[in-house]
């Protein structure tokens, strides 16, 4: 990387005209693109594959097909349309209550004195340390032997307790930095704390609750373990439907349809691909951002 | 203005305004209140955290407390357990099995290190040094975009890769490497290998985010004093980068290893262990202990030593890297 800007301290490097393609700039730019396409690679392997029939599979894995085949996306949906509609419920379910719940206990350690305060924060902050693979059977059976409502219960009430050592740590941080003065005159307005909660504090802590909300999601969505583990046939999510559309894995002899398996593949990015096509810039803002560092 | 209200409706007395505290107080107690009472006033707080505590507590500490307590018994989910001490313990560092699968995890955790840290940092140091705000927020977010990959899927799609007539064996064969293809995960020379390297680039949004976010909280005073004495590229990466990101990549080392030390999602379902056991793993071996054969005592047990395990990683890489940053 050459830096010719020696003698020239006081420069600051991308506010010049210099900012123009010098060779290291493309050299950078384009292994930067190069990694960016490989990293994308999977989605467009599944893409082009998806519309293709076996024989056009078996001829060539890289190309756009000069015939497409969609109704593979008819076959692929009856197998994933189910699980997909249930992944959506206990993702929104879960992520929902995490939020409302750590809210609220982001707002009693934050802006509420009572006694017990440090020692159930540290207790709070200790479920950090807790592994999940310690828990996983023992939850597991622990799950099992609970007779609930609904099956969908059985994951989200966990996923939304694994939830909150996170979520409260950082509403907590976002809590603390409202300005005190907000909070006196909403108090001198006669509002209780549930009020000011909910007509002060949420309010102004939507980017706060929105990266918590993006952050939390994606594992939820992508869970694999417990879900397979608790969920009956009628309630699996979609992680589930995909392993058992696949028949397990490579190791198996028989060819499964794979244009078909393919269009699953793509449909299951849609919901984060909708999603993130929104919210891009408050998920880097919550990661870059004073909300996860340290 | 709810002047007449009367103290015990107020949970958490206003600290900032004693005077008025005190007069409203004065009828019912004397300056001091006792416990019983602060307890009382404060119930609205314990409402407000009764939900998080009551589903950490069940799901949660409940748990870890019965995967802690009945790694010293004979448990088999039907009957009442019996105490059997350490036998549990001496069982799982005999078994051949598992000290076989012990053996790849620590490969899986070594070259996981590798992969968690080094490509990262690279991408993060080129978007650093691109010029432009906006040229470096566009290579940042397409880092970020195969996010919306279900983890799943990409270990399905990598699975198909790795197949004997898949993508890899493919581009072998049109590159006339014949020699080197392989059926990449039913060959138990490669399957291992083939697991860890899933994914390439192996480039983590977050860890990549978390990098680029400590580049550029490096002092500007620093990069131009550097610049002076002539130090750019590669020096100015060891130099002054490395040891500056010291507190990211610490917590990266961390995350990595004690992600990788309880992974065991794609031998699960990508090869169920084998072929044989080359790709069997503590904590799969933990997993099918307990889901395929009830022995859920002795699967406490390896969970117990996974647990160790990952404590002292952890502190063995706090110590290191603290070692490591006096030194330089």
């Amino acid at each position: 990387m050459s830096r010719p800007a020696l003698g020239r301290p006081a420069v600051v490097r991308s506010a010049t005209g210099r900012s123009s393609l010098s060779p290291a700039e493309l050299l950078r730019q384009a292994i930067l693109l190069l990694f960016g396409l490989l990293a994308l690679f999977p989605l467009y392997f599944s893409v082009v594959n998806s519309f293709k029939n076996p024989v056009q599979y078996a001829s060539n894995l890289l190309n756009v097909p000069a015939a497409l085949h969609p109704e593979n996306y008819a076959v692929a949906w009856t197998q994933i349309a189910g699980p997909m509609v249930n992944s959506l419920l206990i993702t929104l379910a879960s992520v929902l209550f995490t939020l409302m719940f750590a809210a609220l206990s982001a707002y009693a350690f934050a802006l509420m004195d009572f006694p017990g305060r440090h020692l159930l924060f540290a207790l709070v902050f200790a479920l950090l340390l807790i592994p999940d693979f310690l828990t996983l059977i023992p939850l597991y059976l622990q799950i099992k032997a609970l007779t609930l409502p609904s099956n969908y219960l059985a994951i989200i009430l966990p996923t939304v307790a694994a939830g909150q050592a996170f979520s409260i740590l950082v509403l907590r941080t976002a809590f603390e930095g409202i300005p005190r003065g907000i909070l006196e005159a909403a108090r001198i307005d006669g509002a209780g704390h549930l009020q000011t909660l909910l007509r002060v504090v949420l309010p102004i802590s939507i980017p706060a609750l929105v990266s918590v909300a993006i952050i939390r999601l994606v594992p939820v969505w992508n869970d694999y373990l417990l879900p397979s583990l608790v969920l009956d046939e009628a309630h699996r999510t979609l992680p589930m439907a995909l392993v058992a559309f696949q028949g397990g894995g490579s190791a198996t002899t028989s060819t499964p349809n794979y244009g078909a398996l393919m269009a699953s593949y793509v449909l299951s990015a849609l919901p984060l691909l909708v999603l993130f096509s929104f919210l891009m810039r408050s998920y880097i803002q919550g990661l870059t951002g004073g909300a996860v560092k340290d | 203005m709810r002047a007449n209200a009367s103290p015990s409706d107020r949970p958490d007395p206003n600290r900032s305004d004693p005077a008025v505290q005190a007069v409203e107080l004065q009828p019912y107690v004397r300056p001091r209140i006792n416990f019983v009472q602060r307890l009382w006033r404060a119930r609205l707080a314990y409402l407000f955290l009764l939900p998080s505590l009551l589903l950490t507590g069940w799901f949660s500490y409940v748990p870890a407390y019965t995967a802690l307590t009945r790694a010293f018994t004979d448990w088999d989910g039907l009957n009442p357990p019996n105490f059997t001490g350490l036998e549990n313990f001496q069982r799982a560092v005999t078994d051949p099995v598992m000290q076989e699968a012990g053996g790849h995890s620590a490969v899986w955790v070594a070259l996981g290190l590798l992969l968690a840290v080094v490509p990262p940092l690279l991408v993060a140091e080129l978007i650093y040094h691109l010029r432009g705000q906006k040229r470096q927020y566009f290579y940042r977010t397409l880092f970020v975009v195969p996010i919306v990959i279900p983890s799943l899927v990409l270990l399905l799609v990598w699975s198909n890769f790795y197949r004997s007539d898949g993508l890899i064996n493919q581009v072998l064969g049109a590159l006339h490497l014949s020699s080197l293809q392989h059926g990449w995960l039913s060959n138990p020379g490669t399957a291992l290998y083939s697991l860890i390297f899933l994914g390439f680039p192996y480039i983590d949004a977050f860890y990549l985010l978390l990098l680029y976010a400590g580049l550029q909280g490096i002092p500007k005073e620093v990069t131009e004093a550097a610049r002076l004495d002539g130090a750019s590229g590669l020096r100015r990466v060891f130099s002054i980068d490395l040891p500056l990101l010291a507190p990211q990549l610490r917590l990266i080392a961390l995350l990595a290893i004690i992600g990788n030390v309880q992974y065991f999602i794609s031998p699960l379902v990508l090869t169920a262990g084998g072929p044989g056991n080359s790709t069997t793993v503590p904590a799969l071996l933990m997993y099918q202990t307990a889901t395929k054969f009830g022995e859920y005592g002795y699967a406490m047990a390896i969970a117990v030593l996974l647990f160790l395990v990952v404590v002292a990683l952890t502190a063995l890489s706090q110590w290191l890297s603290r070692g490591g940053a006096a030194q330089s």
